[in-house]
């Protein structure tokens, strides 16, 4: 066949360009299809990268308040939706730009278009039919929509809330998930009145549940209300507002001039007629991937979110390379368990590895000890608030098994932690490891040395 | 930084224990040192079995005596050797009557020397002309075995039988030197070993290491090659032996040799050519001038 793609990757998000790349550089003839004009899919989109640029925001408004207690008052900040709404594209264009530079130099083909399954070995895009020799599906996600909900354009995706379409005066949240309370952080800070609803009983599943709760604390202390354990029975829509009607243990009315559906992502499995292909898609729309990327089909790749949990930018990366390399005819395979998670709340909220409860029921034998960062010098002298550094070892061979961190800069400080476990590091590794003083990164270091009995700052 | 690859709580370990990580490393030939490395069983190459745990008290009386250092060494040594190296002795006999002719009638040239003329000091010289004509045998494998070094120089160890333990002083340009100097050099470290005045520049270095338990007894045995030389040549007793020429018998001293040679390096057809040219050297001693 003429038009018969080498390499063919669906979807231009980490996983899909990170792929692309990896294949151009291992010598492959490679085409990008996505149905977005820029690369960079939903995270730098409409995802990781314009939240943390409104996240950015939220900090400094928060710090700028905050500094009120320091003597030096800057007054109420005065928000201009329309600039803020421009930096942050600007700087998702300045990053999908830089990926179509990357993607000019090695020579990778991008297509815009909608890629679906004809064959095992075939594409239609947007009604044109290619063959391909290897295809890596890397269709990612999409926000999860509850059924029975009206159609308003106030009730908002993630995707739409990133928009920055306005500031409500009154915005509830529903799910409180990591990008829930993300949200949560950005618009409170920006000046709404949010108020979480999230059904299960803490917020942020699979996080250590004494960080949640500081969490929880900073997030209310800042003036967001909290639903734990309260479900949304219905949503109706008036012009004057949104009402939830809520039960469990919240049960009451919430008026809301907007309503951003958080509870998770779906893979998008399902968008791309895997059938056709000769895979099968659960019914979660996830198509089954082994470690090495590959799914039924020898010359198709599964990669990123359409393989389901947990979702996240960075595994698809990982996946990506992988596969790359296993159908240019490498032995690789995504050999760990370590997927660090990040909420960039404030304060943030990172973890990786085993939590204490996962740990127990897992059968673990473990202990955990903690550093509280009221008593970190670093901490208190630039302003932060109540956090904690807790690891999770294994008391026979005292190797570390997971750490969870919150307080400002934790996604950065937890790399240490995810670094010292891929290494088999035990408590005694990391605190005879030099730690630079005042730092953030010394309350690991403390952390450690507290569970060895060496610890002199407590 | 050292060059070794050791995690902080793997040096912790090393220091409370006085062990020299560094030395794990040679020993062991390894550049990343775990925990478990430090344990002196992991000097084993063969691992770790129940073999040894056994109260030998429950089947007797016993006593207990701790092996010396130098003691440990020599095992650590000789295991690692005859795990690792894939060695065949090859067997063979030399006739003995000219040397032993030879040293009768300069019996009295020796004594006046101060000099003892011993059988060695002809095995010492054959070897050494051996080696020049056969390479191969005066080489060394690398570590990982994918190259050969061969020696220009021709040093012969001597396996020493001391009161401590085993030790193997070695004569430098043996190939170069004659049989009353050599003579007197085996006399001269043998005796300065028993009393463990050897240096450490004595030792080492050797192309081949002749042992030999000629003033003791035997009839074969198979020696150890001694790493990272390539073979060892064992001698044991002298035994006259019936030779017929024709049909005439005729009594004829033999000496037992006994090659272990690392197969890796050393093929059955060259370590059998290279015994018949010994045995030859030592049959007929006028070969040895040539």
């Amino acid at each position: 066949m003429d038009n018969t793609i080498d390499f063919l990757v669906i979807g231009a998000g980490p996983g899909g360009y990170a792929c692309a790349f990896r294949a151009a550089d291992l010598g492959r003839d490679v085409t990008i299809v996505d149905a977005r004009e820029a690369l960079g899919g939903v995270c730098l989109n409409e995802g990781c990268i314009p939240s943390k640029a409104l996240l950015h925001a939220a900090e400094v408004i928060g710090e700028a308040r905050h500094m009120s207690g320091w003597g030096i008052t800057f007054g109420a900040p005065k928000i201009d939706l329309d600039a803020l709404r421009a930096k942050k594209d600007s700087i998702v264009g300045h990053l999908t730009g830089g990926l179509g530079a990357i993607a000019g130099r090695r020579k990778v083909k991008t297509r815009q278009g909608t890629a679906r399954f004809s064959g095992p070995d075939t594409v239609t895009i947007d009604g044109k039919t290619l063959g391909f020799k290897q295809a890596v599906i890397a269709v990612g996600s999409s926000p999860i929509t509850l059924p029975g909900w009206p159609e308003d354009p106030r009730i908002w995706d993630s995707t739409a809330a990133l928009e920055l379409r306005a500031i409500p005066e009154r915005l509830a949240i529903v799910g409180g998930g990591i990008i829930g309370l993300e949200m949560a952080t950005i618009y409170s800070a920006l000046g709404s009145d949010v108020t979480v609803i999230e059904l299960a009983d803490g917020l942020a599943a699979g996080a250590d549940p004494q960080a949640v709760a500081l969490l929880r604390t900073a997030l209310e202390d800042d003036g967001i209300t909290i639903h734990t354990a309260t479900q949304v029975q219905t949503v109706k829509a008036a012009k004057t507002a949104l009402t939830l009607a809520c039960s469990g243990a919240f049960t009451g009315e919430i008026q809301a001039d907007a309503i951003i559906q958080s509870v998770g992502r779906r893979a998008n499995g399902g968008q791309i007629d895997a059938q056709a292909a000769g895979l099968t898609v659960t019914a979660q729309g996830v198509i089954t991937a082994d470690t090495a990327g590959q799914t039924a089909q020898p010359n198709i790749f599964a990669i990123g979110d359409v393989t389901g949990n947990p979702m996240l930018a960075h595994r698809a990366t990982h996946q990506g390379h992988i596969a790359a390399e296993v159908a240019c005819g490498h032995r690789a395979a995504l050999d760990t368990a370590l997927i660090p998670s990040v909420a960039y709340t404030n304060p943030e909220l990172a973890w990786v590895g085993l939590t204490e409860a996962q740990a127990k029921a897992e059968g673990h034998t473990i202990k955990t000890s903690s550093f509280p960062w009221a008593a970190s010098g670093r901490n208190l002298a630039s302003g932060g608030g109540d956090g904690l550094t807790k690891l999770v070892y294994d008391p026979a061979t005292n190797r570390l098994l997971g750490a969870t961190i919150i307080g400002r800069h934790a996604g950065e400080l937890l790399s240490e932690l995810t670094l010292a476990m891929e290494m088999g590091a035990t408590l005694e590794d990391i605190a005879l490891t030099v730690h630079a003083h005042p730092t953030l990164s010394e309350t690991t270091a403390f952390a450690a040395e507290r569970a060895l009995g060496t610890l002199t700052d407590l | 930084m050292s060059d070794i690859i050791a995690s902080p709580s793997t040096r912790r370990l090393a220091r409370e224990r006085g062990i020299d990580i560094d030395a794990v490393a040679k020993r062991t030939g390894r550049q990343t040192i775990a925990p478990e490395d430090l344990n002196e069983k992991s000097g084993s190459p063969s691992g770790y079995t129940s073999y040894w745990d056994v109260d030998h008290s429950q089947y007797g009386p016993v006593t207990t005596e701790p092996l010396s250092r130098f003691a440990l060494v020599t095992a650590r040594n000789l295991a690692a050797a005859q795990a690792l190296i894939p060695a065949v002795t090859h067997h063979d006999r030399a006739d003995v009557s000219a040397v032993e002719q030879l040293r009768q009638s300069w019996k009295n040239d020796a004594a006046s020397q101060g000099v003892k003329l011993t059988a060695l000091a002809f095995h010492v010289t054959a070897l050494a002309r051996c080696l020049r004509h056969f390479p191969r045998f005066n080489a060394s494998l690398s570590r990982d075995g994918t190259s050969l070094t061969l020696k220009t120089y021709v040093h012969i160890g001597i396996a020493v039988d001391t009161p401590s333990g085993l030790m193997v002083p070695v004569i430098r340009d043996a190939d170069q030197k004659g049989l009353w100097q050599i003579a007197a050099e085996i006399i001269d470290l043998a005796t300065r070993a028993s009393a463990r005045k050897i240096g450490g520049g004595e030792m080492g270095g050797a192309s081949m290491t002749i042992t030999s338990l000629g003033g003791i007894g035997g009839t074969a045995f198979t020696p150890i090659v001694n790493p990272p030389e390539v073979a060892i040549l064992g001698i044991t007793r002298t035994q006259t032996e019936t030779v017929w020429d024709g049909d005439t018998p005729r009594p004829v001293p033999m000496v037992p040799l006994d090659l272990s040679y690392d197969h890796r390096v050393i093929n059955g057809a060259d370590a059998a050519r290279f015994m018949s040219h010994y045995c030859a050297l030592i049959a007929d001693p006028r070969n040895l001038l040539i």
